[in-house]
């Protein structure tokens, strides 16, 4: 049999050093924002059973889930997603809690990715969920939240709002089966034209299936919001249109940057247990979304409690990686003092470096049993001061 | 002048075809026809930055963002997936992929297990899978219609064009599985954040096309 001893599972990694800073500035960062807005922490546990991310919409494929079983033999799975452990805390034990609850987290996220492509299957989600307001106001709320959060990191970047309400109520008009809605909802995500508009021909041409066609293309700044009353047959859809309209407008003067906020009527992710605005933001230099969120307010009563909810998740891994490659790498603090001492003189020496540490100062205590080669320690970790303690006291050297 | 857009092109046919596109834009390809062995080359006057590649990594270049765009096959695009945009059917490339037996062999004859030999396991399992029927799929690397030849399998699911190869052995195309033809392709955040650049290429595409 081969031993695996030696290296971590696909998907995985070890962080070292200055990683662990990056990763816990970006963190502290995240956490100190969501804190001073009014967030609770929520952690919940690593291993739920499978039923919660089993429910009547199949949000997560159970080929992405890490899966065991506990000592009764019941299937269990490895955290997917903190948003609906979240819901399931909601639903029973906040069933009678005062609302808005105003929970945060940053917890691991586990799915298989395919192999050797580069991805992890162990994601760092650092978050919110804003439960039990349908006010614009908590929208608002939870997108100034977003943008906020992508500007800590300083650096360029773009937060996108849309609304599966308009894809939701363009299909409800189609006399079709199931089946060919995912397939339309499917090219629209992929803005796949070519397909979306072979497949629309197939039904025959109304204003529902050339509004479907042009939705992939509906994305950019203020513009689209023009191109897509013209488009939209349905006053239901125009109401969505005006309120989302409203809340670009809105999150514009919120973010107060050129370009920073962008609509996209196309983002119709499956995945998704959103049913209305749906965020997403990106940093330039990262291929892939940082930023994932939106409305789902008809996820907590799938577990038996009816009531509203908007948050997000900030994919910390992937924050990380732009930082790294910007350069940006902080070096490990140094220790100020190194504590030298002379045999015999050990306990004196442990409450000498501690005295040192209560002043505030980073110290060690010097593991070898000669001077010149705690010295050579010192030059080589740069630490300005080796202290050596005897018999008669310290004696400081630069 | 800002960064160029990077596009990577699958080596080979669709290259040519792609780099004949850019001409016909009125774009200098100089760098790109006098490569030599270079892999990233680029198109000034169209502020892009051409990247070689083979068709699986185009892909896997898109999906990460390295390259903001890539011209790649419906073949590559069925068999990987990935997540990415696939914005327009540049219409070169064309052929497909189609099921071949022996000529004469009743395939959906008997109730036993058929065997499909392919270099697309996932397109054949897909396939077979809307028939609801179970097939047993082996992965060949090099010329598919050796295995049924040598009795391997009853079937090949594989790229036909013109059909010449199936016919020179013996095999005939029983069903076709679905057309192929180039695809430009973007990663899902360059889009966004390079919208006009990107829109721009795309317009100016379609209408040469």
């Amino acid at each position: 049999m081969r031993n695996y001893d030696l290296i971590t599972p696909e998907g995985t990694k070890d962080l070292l050093f200055g990683e662990c800073i990056v990763r816990r500035n970006i963190e502290k960062t995240l956490f100190k924002l969501f804190k001073s807005r009014g967030y609770c922490e929520m952690i919940t546990p690593g291993l739920e059973f499978f039923d919660v991310f089993n429910l009547n919409s199949q949000y997560f494929p159970q080929e992405n889930l890490y899966k065991l079983t506990d000592s009764k033999g019941r299937l269990l799975v490895m955290r997917p997603d903190s948003t609906m452990p979240i819901a399931r805390v909601v639903a029973t034990r906040l069933r009678d809690a005062m609302l808005p609850l105003k929970f945060c987290y940053n917890q691991t996220v586990y799915r298989t990715e395919p192999a050797l492509k580069g991805r992890s299957d162990e994601i760092v989600q650092a978050g919110i969920e804003l439960i039990g307001s349908e006010l614009k106001m908590a929208d608002l709320e939870v997108i100034s939240t977003a943008v906020e959060a992508l500007r800590s990191f300083g650096m360029e970047f773009s937060l996108e709002i849309g609304h599966i309400g308009i894809f939701k109520e363009l299909v409800s008009h189609l006399e079709v089966s199931d089946n060919v809605k995912e397939n339309i909802r499917k090219h629209i995500e992929a803005k796949n034209f070519p397909a979306l508009n072979d497949l629309l021909d197939t039904l025959g041409s109304s204003p529902i299936t050339n509004a479907l066609k042009k939705l992939p293309a509906l994305f950019g700044g203020e513009e689209v919001f023009e191109k897509a009353e013209e488009l939209m047959p349905d006053e239901n859809i125009k109401r969505i249109l005006d309120e989302l309209k409203e809340i670009y407008h809105d999150a514009c003067e919120i973010c107060d940057t050129e370009g920073a906020i962008t609509v996209d009527l196309g983002l119709v992710n499956k995945t998704d247990y959103y049913t209305g605005l749906i965020i997403k933001g990106y940093l330039q230099g990262h291929g892939e979304e940082v930023v994932s969120g939106g409305r789902y307010d008809k996820l907590i009563s799938e577990f038996g409690y009816d009531v509203p909810a908007v948050g997000f998740a900030l994919n910390v891994n992937g924050v990380a990686k732009v930082i790294e490659k910007n350069g940006v790498f902080p070096s490990m603090p140094k220790a100020d003092i190194l504590v030298y001492a002379v045999p015999g003189c050990e306990v004196a020496a442990l409450k000498a470096a501690q005295e040192y540490r209560d002043q505030g100062l980073i110290v060690e205590n010097a593991l070898f049993d000669d001077l010149d080669s705690a010295r050579a320690y010192a030059m080589e970790m740069r630490i300005a001061k080796v202290v050596v303690i005897d018999e008669t006291g310290e004696d400081e050297q630069e | 002048m800002n960064k160029p857009i990077r596009i990577a092109l699958t080596k080979g046919r669709l290259e040519k075809d792609t780099v004949g596109l850019f001409e016909k834009l009125g774009f200098d390809c100089t760098a790109v026809r006098e490569k030599g062995r270079k892999l990233i080359l680029p198109i000034p006057d169209g502020n892009l930055e051409v990247v070689l590649a083979k068709a699986n990594d185009v892909i896997t270049y898109v999906e990460h963002g390295v390259c903001d765009m890539g011209v790649v096959g419906k073949d590559t695009i069925m068999e990987m997936e990935g997540k990415f945009y696939e914005l327009v059917d540049l219409g070169f490339g064309r052929c497909k992929f189609a099921l071949a037996t022996k000529k004469g062999y009743d395939f959906y004859s008997g109730y036993g297990i058929k065997t499909i030999a392919t270099k697309y396991p996932n397109v054949s399992r897909r396939f077979f899978e809307k028939k609801g029927m179970d097939t047993e799929i082996i992965k060949i690397e090099g010329s598919v219609e050796l295995a049924p030849l040598l009795e391997l399998a009853d079937g090949i699911v594989d790229i036909v064009e013109t059909g010449t190869t199936l016919k020179e052995n013996g095999l005939e195309v029983i069903e076709d599985v679905a057309p192929i033809s180039a695809r430009l392709i973007a990663n899902t955040v360059s889009l966004k954040l390079r919208h006009a650049e990107i829109d721009r290429l795309i317009k100016l595409i379609e209408e040469n096309l």
